[in-house]
C-alpha cells in the first residue's frame, strides 16, 4: 500500500531537491562537490498490475532520489559516497541506503584501483540504471535492467582494477576487473516474491567476480563491449505459511554466470543501442531435514535494441524492444509464462538542463516465469495474469 | 520580382551575419601545462572525463562554458555531442563516483581568468577573445 504520508514525504523531497543546486564547499584546502536527483513517476496499465503498483487504477507509487558527496583528495586520489532511496509500489520503503562509497586511486591512465562499495561494470547501463535523468526512457528495458531486482547486480563491496589503454588507430579500450561481496536488498523483488509464496528469507549473501571491456572503436561514435560475471548466492529460507510451515531450507547458486555483449552508436541526432545477456543459473535447493540437493534451472536470456532521435535540443523520441526468456522446463513452450516482450515508444522533453519530463507507452506480451520474480506478482494480480499488458508511464526527474 | 530580390538580399545578409556569428574556437591551458599541442582524441578524453592527464605527464582539469556559440561549436567539432548528451555523460560519471563535475563559466573572459590562475586548467574560448596569461594549445 502506498500511504498518503509516504507520498507527501517523497513529494516534499522532490520539491526540496528542485530548490537545491549543486554545491561546492571547502574541506580544508580541498573542494567537496554535492549533487543529487529526485524522480517521480506515474503508471497506468490495463488489466495486469506491474511492479507491485496498482497500475490498473493508475499509480503514483514510483519515487526515487539520491544525494552524493565527492572530493579529489589529491590529483590521483578521489573519495566519495552516495545515499539512495526509493519507493516503488510495495518494493522498498523510502528509507535511504548506501548506494556507493569508495576511494579511487589512479596510478596512471592505464591503471587505477577502487575499494569500497563500488557500482558494478556490466553492460551499457548497469552502474547508472537508476539515474533516470540520464536516459531517454522512463523505464530502462526491463528484460535486461529489471527495476525490481536492482540490487542483485548493481554494486559489490570489494575492489576494482580499471584503466584505459590507447590502441592508437584502433581506438581506446576501457577495462574493469572486480571482486567483491554481493548484498541483495531485502526490500526488493526476490523477498517480495518469496513472501507471496509463504516463504521468509532469513538471509542472503554471496560474492561476485568479473570483468568488463569497453572498446571506443576507430569508427567515430561506435562503442562495443562485453562483460562477464561469476555470481554466487546463498540464501537461508523457511516456510511461514502453507503445508510446509516450519520447514527450513537453503538455496545456492552454483554458480550463476552472466555473459553480456553490447554496443552503442551515436551519429548526428541519432543513437542506437543494443545489449544481450545470458544468465546460466543452476540453483540447488537443500531441505535441512532431507539429505539431498534438488536442482532448479533459473537460466534466462534477455536482450534489447533501441533507437533515439533528437528532434530539437529539448525534445527526444525513442523506441525499444525488450525481450526476456526463461528456460524453466516447467513452462510450456511459447506460453506467456516463459517470456516478457516489451515494445516501447517514448517522448522526452527537457524543460532545462536539470529538469525533464517523459511520456512512455509499453506494449508487453507475456508475464514471465512462474518461478521468477520480475515485473508481475501474484499478490497484485489475484485474479490471475492476462497474457498482454499495455501501460503508460509518465515520469519527471530533477538533478543538480 | 522586387519581392524575390529583397528576399535574396535578406538571405545573403543573414548568411554573412551567420558566418561572422560562428566563433572559431581555440583551446587554452594554464602556462604550467607542459604540452604545447594536443590531439583531438586526447582533447576529447579530457573533456569527457576519460582522462585526467596528457601524454607526457601532468594532470589537467577541464573548464567548460555554460552555453553560447563557442560552447556549441567546441562540442560539435571536438566532442561530437550536443550539450544535453554531453552533460549527461558527465553526470553518469559523477553519479557513479568516477569524476567530479567540471566547472562551467559564464563567458570567455571568466574562462581565461580561471585557466590563467589554476594549475592544470584547460579551457576553450573564441579565437578573438583576449587571452593574456594563458597558452594556446595547437590541435593535431
Amino acid at each position: 500500500m502506498f500511504h498518503k504520508r509516504n507520498a507527501m514525504a517523497l513529494l516534499a523531497v522532490f520539491a526540496i531537491s528542485m530548490v537545491l543546486h549543486a554545491q561546492d564547499f571547502k574541506l580544508g584546502s580541498r573542494t567537496v562537490q554535492m549533487h543529487g536527483f529526485a524522480s517521480q513517476g506515474f503508471a497506468y496499465s490495463n488489466d495486469n498490475n506491474f511492479l507491485t503498483m496498482n497500475t490498473s487504477s493508475g499509480s503514483p507509487a514510483f519515487t526515487e532520489g539520491a544525494l552524493n558527496l565527492s572530493m579529489a583528495v589529491t590529483d590521483k586520489f578521489r573519495v566519495g559516497g552516495q545515499g539512495y532511496a526509493r519507493k516503488i509500489g510495495s518494493l522498498d520503503d523510502g528509507r535511504p541506503a548506501l548506494d556507493w562509497a569508495y576511494g579511487d586511486y589512479k596510478f596512471a591512465p592505464w591503471f587505477g584501483v577502487r575499494g569500497g562499495k563500488v557500482k558494478t561494470a556490466i553492460g551499457l547501463y548497469n552502474d547508472t540504471q537508476d539515474m533516470a535523468f540520464l536516459y531517454t526512457w522512463a523505464l530502462l528495458p526491463q528484460g535486461v535492467y529489471p527495476t525490481d531486482l536492482r540490487s542483485t547486480l548493481i554494486a559489490h563491496t570489494g575492489g576494482d582494477v580499471y584503466g584505459r589503454i590507447n590502441l592508437k588507430k584502433a581506438g581506446k579500450l576501457d577495462y574493469t576487473g572486480y571482486y567483491g561481496l554481493r548484498s541483495v536488498d531485502d526490500r526488493e523483488g526476490y523477498t517480495y516474491f518469496s513472501a507471496q509464496n509463504g516463504i521468509n528469507v532469513d538471509s542472503m549473501h554471496g560474492r561476485t567476480e568479473g570483468w568488463d571491456l569497453r572498446w571506443a572503436t576507430a569508427i567515430k561514435g561506435l562503442t562495443l563491449g562485453t562483460s562477464w560475471a561469476n555470481l554466487t548466492m546463498h540464501r537461508n529460507l523457511n516456510y511461514v505459511g502453507g503445508p510446509y510451515t516450519g520447514f527450513y531450507y537453503t538455496v545456492d547458486s552454483r554458480p550463476d554466470r552472466a555473459w553480456v555483449g553490447y554496443g552503442n552508436y551515436s551519429v548526428q541526432k541519432w543513437e542506437f543501442s543494443a545489449e544481450y545477456r545470458s544468465y546460466n543459473d543452476l540453483e540447488y535447493i537443500h531441505f535441512l531435514a532431507i539429505p539431498f540437493n534438488m536442482p532448479l534451472n533459473q537460466s534466462t536470456e534477455a536482450w534489447f535494441s533501441s533507437a533515439t532521435y533528437r528532434i530539437t535540443p529539448k525534445i527526444q523520441v525513442g523506441v525499444y524492444h525488450s525481450n526476456v526468456h526463461y528456460d524453466n522446463p516447467a513452462n510450456k513452450t511459447d506460453s506467456a509464462a516463459n517470456h516478457i516482450y516489451d515494445e516501447v515508444g517514448t517522448v522526452r522533453y527537457d524543460l532545462n538542463s536539470h529538469w525533464d519530463v517523459k511520456a512512455e507507452g509499453h506494449f508487453m506480451d507475456g508475464y514471465g516465469d512462474i518461478d521468477s520474480e520480475q515485473g508481475f506478482y501474484a499478490q497484485w494480480n489475484p485474479k490471475g495474469l492476462k497474457p498482454k499488458t499495455d501501460m503508460l508511464v509518465l515520469r519527471t526527474s530533477y538533478n543538480f | 520580382m522586387k519581392e524575390l530580390s529583397c528576399s535574396i538580399l535578406l538571405l545573403a545578409a543573414a548568411s554573412i551575419v551567420a558566418v561572422h556569428a560562428q566563433a572559431q574556437v581555440i583551446v587554452i591551458a594554464n602556462p604550467g601545462v607542459k604540452a604545447s599541442e594536443i590531439s583531438k582524441s586526447d582533447l576529447r578524453d579530457v573533456f569527457t572525463g576519460n582522462a585526467t592527464s596528457l601524454p607526457g605527464g601532468g594532470n589537467v582539469v577541464p573548464i567548460l562554458l555554460k552555453a553560447g556559440t563557442v560552447h556549441e561549436e567546441f562540442l560539435q567539432v571536438y566532442i561530437g555531442k550536443n550539450d544535453t548528451a554531453y552533460r549527461a555523460g558527465w553526470r553518469s560519471l559523477v553519479f557513479s563516483g568516477q569524476a567530479s563535475m567540471p566547472k562551467s563559466m559564464d563567458g570567455d573572459a571568466a574562462v581565461v581568468e580561471f585557466v590563467g590562475h589554476n594549475a592544470g586548467a584547460l579551457g576553450y574560448i573564441g579565437k578573438a577573445t583576449p587571452h593574456d596569461g594563458v597558452k594556446v594549445l595547437s590541435i593535431k
